[in-house]
């Protein structure tokens, strides 16, 4: 039976420069039961959807036509107070950043309890008893109900506000975006909980995210918004299986997958249209790799294209071969993938005199001696070190501690000042043309390792050496030559760029710092630069202010504005995180193209754990601020040894609705790094722990292939007697 | 092929460097500029100073008397308060010896009140725009200082500005003005001492927000000197901060002055609206009524602070456009 139907519905937001259709005759029936995933990227009209059902527009918003039925009611129809009643009793919804809508002066369970008096008219005591079992459903400890939402972690704070959704049994639940943000982990954890809720109450969802690995998780249909309508609706497993729209075609080829990991990713070129004033055809033509002439003035409907899946696409019978041909990533992306297609991968691991690259316990051996790499066009493009070059950059039991509440103010106050472990102890090389790889939960330091690496913050203990040079005793003048050599890339690159400047000034801030007196020359570096990150013609970008650029244009100059100095060293922290799905992979290959242009040693800092094996040659995982794991790219990922390292790749949701991840085994939340372990950094969320673990540091295991793990599994204490978990870190 | 496109580059190169050049400065006067577009009020507090600033300067030229010196009649007597001539029964000065020519009347020693209302506006701007700047400049360095450098710095210099807040501030003018020579400049002086506290609050708050975001990181990682990213990165964007305290600042000093002035402990020998006031007060014209030598300072007053509000006002209505839609 379908609870919701929506026809033709056209939702319209005033601006000053015109109004815009958010959402432009957008069609859909949810059945009861169903989980449907609604995806599309950021301004497609998947909140403005939301907000139009629920009606919570913004004040500049309107509906302009169409109907909304819910349960044979024209919600459009429905007097104010009528609608107000079926909010959240029959159509509940979670909004985006849920996290943060919790009241932080009430208990949260308060706020429940309140909410099923008021709403439910519960009395107090089955309230009380609702509330416990909400908790009990959601997998909350049923002991924290009178705690604040400050006292809950993220992901705890997430699963109340799922129970304070479905407090009063609605028959629609409407969820945007309930996992973004959220620790690989936690993710798993939530995503757990939806899907077993979906099951055990038989719940109606209506999913909006941008990612389609959770979808395929806990959806079984979809919807692909683009540009304010549907432009494919399908079962799940057909759709991730043949996709039939070029988009979603897109989409899928964008996306990295941990388990079938592509060559090269796409990015889908272009932006989607301007909605002021949206084209006569097709919105995707633009961007479409398979456009004809036919496209670009015949607006395709949304027709069935087969059992049980829409399309709107003018070319929907020829789409197996469109399939087929879609699969050549350069048909996405002519320049840049042609150069990374069928290069194979730099061999960083073999030191070429088969001797073991590093022994067991020996930290300071985690990468070898140097060693060009047998790859014929990295030669070339790299500046080919000797066979016993040292590293370009030597990490050395290097560790970083803050102090926090102390300063005057505290002193005053009476605080107790606190440390803050950071980074402890870690070690490693990085090599010309090398690319590194650092993952982990927040909290795990891999940022704090970046600012050390660029010398944002000084180490407190251990050595960090570049290009020989000790970093900690260089003196001015050493300094700004380290700093035309290494530069940074930051996430969000909305913040990245001084506002008040222009482009041009931005770029050429840098030359200006390092003493190039000539402005014409720096003009010229400055649009050369611009010209290699793919913003072309460079001319345009120049007198620019950065709130004129789309994210994946102002990534782009934020790499330009890395690389302007022809720097050695890269160090890039999230350098898409806060990018749209379908720009993620352009920004990423432009980096790596470059990366080899230049010869340049980059250093990733990603919780995406597909990301970092699409884009590095090794990857290190970080937990508690130490190196857990760390080795070449595949060898971590296909054939991790860490149980950390185990627990985050298990709980990578995978774009495959046939493939179901399996049980996490290990807790969500990472404990705060105040104090120092005497043994495993891991042990008390370790599904494996043992006896040495508490006790004992975990030694360095090394294979031949340079991949090591800090465990005792694989130690001489791996016959250690077997821990309950609880016994070693009570709750 | 390469050649074609290096010349390309350059010849653009040439042609956009110019106007680019202090694009910083230019888009602080279109933020003052947008201020005064978008709010008419504004722009109305602007036009009073801008009048109250001609008045000032040309002073000895508009005023008809000079402002101290007692006026005398035929015989050589002060010619005590006289009426304005548009109230003064006719022909009564012509019997006193004087010819009534006197739009505000005299006051009780014979000094015209005319001409004391224009050189007043004199030592009003000069406390007023002085006060201003000296308040908004120690403000801003403090708050940049304070924010940036954080530490001790910031320590040092916030508790400072505790003990600023910790002080009274009339009677600690009071005190100045007992230490030294009575003097327009001493309520100055209190002013730049004791209220840059606010300025500087707020201006470091506003740095630690700019000092958090990656392109001040961006600045650094590029080799940016601290000086230099106090200076090009984080002070251009904190200035319309500045310009708002300042204009507010405006406002409190005339106001102060005024008083201080009318508590008497203002230079006698400067004429200014809030000394005109306590002159008033002392001679008892409230109780003859003379609303003609009290009510023109104190409008004075009025107009002056409404005016620095207002443009105060402007610059928050485009810094924090939220309270727009209050």
């Amino acid at each position: 039976m379908t609870i919701l139907s929506i026809r033709d519905l056209k939702v319209e937001y005033a601006t000053q420069d015109g109004a815009v259709e958010a959402v432009d005759g957008v069609s859909l029936d949810v059945a009861e039961g169903q989980h449907l995933g609604l995806i599309g990227e950021s301004g497609c009209g998947k909140t403005t959807l939301l907000k139009a059902i629920v009606q919570v527009l913004p004040r500049n918003g309107r509906v302009t036509g169409g109907k909304i039925m819910f349960k044979g009611m024209d919600l459009m129809q429905l007097p104010a107070a009528e609608m107000r009643q079926l909010r959240w009793r029959e159509i509940a919804t979670i909004p985006q950043a849920s996290m943060d809508s919790l009241n932080p002066v009430q208990r949260v369970g308060g706020q429940l309890i309140k909410l099923l008096r008021v709403r439910g008219g519960y009395d107090k005591r089955a309230a009380r008893r609702r509330a416990v079992d909400l908790f009990d459903m959601v997998g909350l400890d049923t002991e924290r109900l009178m705690h604040y939402p400050h006292e809950f972690s993220g992901g705890m704070k997430q699963r109340a506000v799922i129970a304070m959704a479905l407090a009063l049994e609605p028959s629609l639940l409407i969820a945007d975006e309930p996992v973004t943000a959220l620790d690989v982990i936690v993710q798993h954890q939530i995503l757990e909980v939806l899907r077993e809720l979906e099951q055990e109450l038989n719940l109606t969802v209506m999913l909006i995210t941008h990612d389609i690995s959770v979808v395929a998780q806990v959806c079984d249909s979809v919807a692909v918004m683009y540009a304010g309508r549907i432009v494919e609706q399908a079962a799940a497993e057909p759709f991730f299986a043949s996709p039939a729209h070029p988009y979603s075609l897109g989409l899928q080829q964008a996306f990295p997958n941990l388990a079938r990991p592509r060559d090269v990713l796409v990015s889908i070129e272009g932006y989607p249209p301007d909605l002021r004033e949206p084209p006569a055809g097709c919105r995707f033509a633009e961007r479409c790799p398979f456009v004809q002439e036919a496209c670009k003035e015949h607006d395709p409907r949304l027709e069935i294209v087969g059992d049980n899946r829409l399309a709107a696409c003018l070319r929907s019978n020829e789409m197996d071969a469109l399939r087929a041909r879609a699969e050549d990533p350069t048909l996405w992306q002519h320049v840049e993938v042609a150069q990374l297609v069928g290069q194979p991968r730099p061999d960083f691991t073999d030191d070429g005199r088969g001797e073991p690259t590093a022994r067991p316990s020996d930290v300071s051996h985690l990468a070898m001696a140097g060693q060009s790499p047998a790859d014929p066009h990295k030669s070339e493009t790299t500046p080919a070190d000797g066979v016993d070059a040292p590293p370009l950059l030597e990490m050395r039991d290097v560790s970083k501690r803050f102090k926090i509440g102390g300063g005057l103010a505290g002193l005053l106050r009476g605080d107790k000042e606190q440390t803050v472990y950071a980074v402890n102890n870690i070690s490693f090389t990085l090599r010309r043309g090398e690319s590194l790889g650092l993952a982990g939960e927040s909290g795990c330091g891999k940022s704090t390792t970046g600012k050390l690496l660029v010398k944002l913050l000084d180490a407190s203990d251990g050595e960090i050496t570049f290009a020989g040079a000790d970093l900690s005793s260089v003196d001015d003048k050493d300094l700004l030559a380290f700093r035309s050599r290494v530069q940074l890339m930051f996430q969000n690159p909305f913040e990245a760029l001084n506002p008040r400047f222009t482009l041009y000034r931005s770029l050429t801030e840098p030359l200006i710092i390092h003493g190039w007196k000539d402005e014409n020359e720096r003009t010229r570096r400055v649009v050369e630069t611009l010209d290699r990150v793919n913003l072309r013609p460079a001319e345009v970008f120049l007198d620019k202010y950065p709130h004129q650029l789309s994210g994946g244009q102002l990534q782009r100059v934020v790499l330009a504005r890395a690389l302007v100095l022809h720097p050695d060293f890269l160090v890039a922290d999230e350098p898409v995180s806060m990018l749209d799905v379908s720009v993620r992979a352009g920004i990423l290959n432009t980096t790596r193209r470059l990366a080899r242009e230049l010869g340049l040693a980059t250093v990733y800092i990603s919780h995406d754990l597909s990301l970092l094996q699409y884009t590095c040659d090794r990857i290190a995982i970080m937990y508690l601020g130490e190196i857990v794991e760390i080795g070449p790219s595949n060898e971590v990922i296909n054939n991790p040894q860490h149980p950390y390292t185990q627990a985050l790749i298990a709980a990578v949701p995978v774009p495959d609705p046939t493939v179901e991840n399996p049980p996490l085994r290990i807790r969500e939340g990472v404990p705060r790094p105040t104090e120092q372990f005497i043994g495993c950094p891991f042990a008390q969320r370790c599904p494996e722990v043992m006896e040495a673990c508490l006790s004992v540091r975990p030694p360095v295991i090394a294979d031949e292939r340079a991949h090591q793990a800090q465990c005792h599994l694989y130690g001489e204490h791996r016959d250690s007697p077997k821990l309950e978990r609880d016994a070693a870190a009570p709750r | 092929m390469q050649q074609e496109a290096s010349v390309r580059n350059s010849a653009a190169g040439g042609a956009t460097a110019q106007f680019r050049q202090g694009s910083a400065i230019r888009q602080l006067w279109e933020t003052n500029l947008e201020v005064f577009q978008r709010d008419k009020m504004a722009l109305f507090g602007l036009f009073v100073f801008a009048i109250f600033a001609i008045v000032a300067i040309f002073a000895p030229l508009i005023a008809p008397n000079d402002p101290l010196t007692p006026l005398k009649n035929n015989d050589g007597d002060w010619i005590k308060d006289a009426l304005p001539y548009w109230l003064a029964e006719p022909g009564e000065d012509e019997a006193e010896g004087y010819s009534n020519t006197f739009l505000l009347g005299t006051t009780n020693i014979g000094r015209d009140i005319y001409s004391q209302l224009i050189h007043g506006s004199r030592s009003a701007l000069l406390v007023g725009f002085s006060a201003a700047a000296a308040v908004a400049v120690i403000g801003t360095v403090v708050g940049l200082l304070a924010g940036y450098y954080g530490g001790w710095v910031d320590a040092i210099l916030m508790r400072a500005a505790d003990v600023a807040f910790g002080v009274p501030f009339i009677p600690f003018i009071i005190v100045i003005s007992a230490f030294m020579d009575p003097s327009i400049w001493n309520v100055v002086v209190a002013m730049a001492v004791l209220l840059w506290r606010d300025t500087g609050r707020v201006i470091r708050s506003q740095v630690l927000v700019i000092k958090e975001q990656a392109f001040v990181s961006a600045a650094r990682v590029s080799g940016a000197s601290d000086l230099r990213i106090i200076f090009v990165y984080i002070a251009p964007s904190i200035l319309p901060l500045s310009f708002l305290y300042g204009s507010f600042a405006i406002a409190w000093a005339i106001l102060t002055e005024a008083s201080v002035s009318f508590l008497g402990f203002s230079d006698p020998e400067t004429i200014s609206w809030g000394f005109m006031l306590q002159d008033a007060f002392n001679s008892l014209a409230l109780s003859r009524e003379a609303f003609y030598w009290i009510v023109p300072p104190g409008l004075c007053i009025m107009l002056t602070v409404m005016a620095g509000f207002f443009i105060g006002r402007g610059y928050e209505e485009v810094l924090f456009p939220r309270l727009r839609r209050m």
